[in-house]
């Protein structure tokens, strides 16, 4: 490979949604490092996963939600949902264990009704996790009231807090398997790439015999259920549960998402990405706490991130089609 | 034999009692302890006050570290509050003290805090089960915060007629035990003539509450006082009540600040609320959380020490709380047309 070929290789990859952002991710971890003493540990690093961990675990598959250019809504009322479920179980005298499986089905099968409207009856994504955002929060207060649940069981909030394996806890190993996992599926299978068609034409995907409804259903179902192990490792981390738990995630995770170059009109996006966007927010987040930065201000950073993550590729747009009109002149 | 046993005992006492008294600790100044100040949320006048106590703790007894207020948004307080209570401990701050608003939900990262070397120490509101908290600084008696917000209500009410509580939100631990108290409370003979009929909750956030306040009046046609002990909720149910031109026949009560509450006060919308100082709070906060800190305090039950302009404290059992150790600050201040003017300025 001569020096010129790799060097236009490395311009073009800077050039590409996820080079930006790996030059981002960059910067900021040589700017918090330079900034504080205590970013660079390893404590703070599993800190700094660990206090999102849940957000960033539904981030995982409502990449692969946005690219089947649909969205969900409703996830983190599952997180919530099942949170409460699984401390009201407890409460009822069901063992932990049992309610951990009752609290994932129960997960599943919220998805799948998601999936029933959205697929079967062709109601828009928007408009049926919209109003099953707000339903499944309700059950979720109806369940536990106005008060906390607390008192699991040892094992219950260790796997939540302590470490599992050497110095990482569960939350962060079974984040990891994910997004390996979902990778795969998404970049090498061929469901990877029906989720990609129909995300960018779905009534040619259909003409094509792809079973949509099936792609679909799989993945809100898929959504409800990892929502639901997203709460029961939330409930495990805080060892307490209320009827609030994870309100308003939906909001962060859509936008981690989108700033992973996931294209709010689907068909575009990868896990790549996705990754990359939320190793970005984490390190930004506990980058700016560490520089003792105020809730208010971090929330604005976070905001202006992401206007730019959508102005950025529309800006590349603009340059692609001056230079085209540019040619244009010349020839 | 009994004789002598209880003859012992009263030894004993005034042994513990002549110990305690013997050794009130005097702050050491000039010690460097890192200090992180954590409301429920930014933006609310009671908080900042406390900061504004704080700082002048800080600076009276010249901790050569630093202080730092920080808090979350109110939309994100839970998770906020327990990243703050996280990242102070990954800095080696020596302190935290925390206005809980995460009930139960804050204890994980608060023990792993204490184990990280930080104390953390709670004011305004505690942590319900007192796991991972070192202390917990009252503001006053919760016992009499209920017999005042009665008084009030009867005062206000002429003894008879009905009233509702526009509280926080469901789970901070401290409007909650008020209004338990506040219940307890009511069952004397005096209260018989009063009926507490509804408690809703406004979740500290001034539209919310003004809504819910908006929806307590249609719902009770015979209403007669909203009871906010909330600085938020007085605020917002007083303004509500105002602009509905209700003032007649509802008035507002509860725990507000004086710079807020002046207008309506004046007016005659609220004719009576309480409070205690925030400021005072924030010192005292400050300054037995910097002894705690810097280990001239253990924060055991029986300790007295001097706490600078304000005199001196003991560490107590918190009788409010089947476990964990309280200071108490008190006492009380009830405002009404001759004196909220003053202070509020």
């Amino acid at each position: 490979m001569s020096t010129e070929n790799f060097t236009s290789r490395i311009v073009k990859a800077l050039n590409s949604w996820e080079g930006f952002l790996l030059l981002v991710l960059v910067l900021l971890f040589v700017g918090n490092t330079i900034n504080s003493p205590f970013f660079f540990t390893l404590n703070n690093q599993i800190n700094l996963f660990q206090l999102s961990i849940e957000k960033v675990i539904v981030a995982v598959i409502m990449t692969f939600v946005i690219i089947n250019a649909e969205i969900d809504l409703s996830v983190a009322s599952i997180m919530g949902f099942a949170a409460c479920l699984f401390g009201w179980l407890f409460q009822s005298g069901v063992s932990a264990s049992g309610a951990v499986v009752i609290v994932l089905a129960a997960g599943a099968i919220l998805g799948a009704f998601n999936a029933f409207w959205i697929a079967w009856v062709g109601i828009p994504s928007l408009v049926v996790t919209l109003a099953t955002m707000i339903a499944f929060r309700g059950f979720a207060r109806v369940l536990v009231e106005d008060r906390g649940i607390t008192g699991f069981p040892d094992w219950f909030d260790k796997l939540g807090q302590a470490p599992l394996v050497g110095p990482i806890p569960l939350s962060i190993l079974v984040f990891f398997v994910l997004v390996f996992f979902f990778y795969i599926v998404l970049q090498r299978t061929v469901f990877g790439r029906q989720v990609y068609f129909i995300g960018s034409n779905r009534d040619v995907a259909e003409y094509s015999g792809i079973n949509v409804r099936g792609v679909q259903a799989i993945i809100f179902t898929l959504s409800g259920l990892i929502s639901a192990l997203a709460g029961l490792l939330f409930a495990a981390r805080l060892g307490a549960v209320r009827g609030d738990a994870a309100l308003g995630f939906e909001l962060d995770i859509i936008t981690i998402v989108l700033l992973g170059g996931v294209s709010i009109f689907g068909g575009r996006g990868t896990m790549v990405g996705t990754l990359l966007a939320i190793l970005i927010v984490l390190n930004l987040r506990n980058g700016m706490a560490l520089a003792n930065i105020t809730g208010h201000i971090q929330t604005g950073v976070l905001g202006i991130l992401l206007i730019l993550s959508v102005m950025v590729p529309n800006i590349q747009e603009w340059i692609k089609k001056l230079r085209k009109l540019g040619k244009g002149t010349v020839e | 034999m009994k004789v002598w046993k209880v003859s012992t005992l009263a030894v004993c006492a005034a042994l513990a009692g002549s110990i305690a008294s013997a050794e009130t600790a005097i702050a050491q100044k000039g010690l460097e302890a890192d200090m992180v100040l954590l409301p429920k949320f930014l933006g609310i006048l009671p908080f900042d006050q406390a900061n504004q106590g704080a700082q002048e703790a800080h600076e009276e007894l010249g901790n050569t570290g630093d202080l730092l207020y920080t808090g979350p948004t109110p939309e994100n307080s839970v998770a906020g509050q327990i990243e703050i209570m996280t990242t102070s401990a990954s800095q080696k701050s020596a302190a935290v003290m925390l206005s809980n608003n995460a009930g139960e939900q804050i204890v994980p990262s608060a023990v792993a805090a204490q184990a990280a070397g930080t104390k953390v120490v709670t004011w305004d509101s505690p942590i319900p089960s007192a796991k991972g908290e070192s202390l917990f600084i009252a503001q006053v008696d919760f016992g009499e915060i209920g017999v005042v917000m009665a008084d009030m209500a009867h005062s206000i009410l002429d003894g008879e007629g009905e009233f509702a509580t526009l509280s926080a939100t469901p789970d901070a631990s401290n409007q909650n035990a008020w209004i338990a108290a506040m219940e307890e409370a009511l069952k004397g003979p005096k209260y018989a003539g009063l009926k507490h009929v509804d408690i809703v909750y406004g979740n500290d956030q001034s539209e919310v509450s003004y809504n819910r306040a908006l929806a307590l009046a249609d719902k009770y046609p015979n209403l007669g006082l909203i009871m906010s002990p909330t600085s938020v909720g007085i605020v917002a149910s007083a303004k509500a009540i105002q602009d509905e031109d209700l003032c007649g026949q509802i008035k507002v009560s509860g725990l507000g600040v004086p710079a807020e509450m002046v207008t309506y006060t004046m007016n005659g919308c609220a004719p009576e609320f309480a409070l205690w100082d925030f400021v005072d709070l924030g010192y005292l906060t400050y300054y037995t959380s910097y002894m705690l800190a810097t280990g001239q305090i253990e924060g055991e039950a029986g300790e007295t020490f001097n706490a600078g302009r304000m005199g001196d404290y003991t560490i107590e059992k918190d009788p409010t709380r089947d476990a964990g150790l309280r200071v108490l600050m008190g006492p009380f201040t009830v405002y009404n047309k001759d004196n909220v003017e003053a202070a509020a300025k």
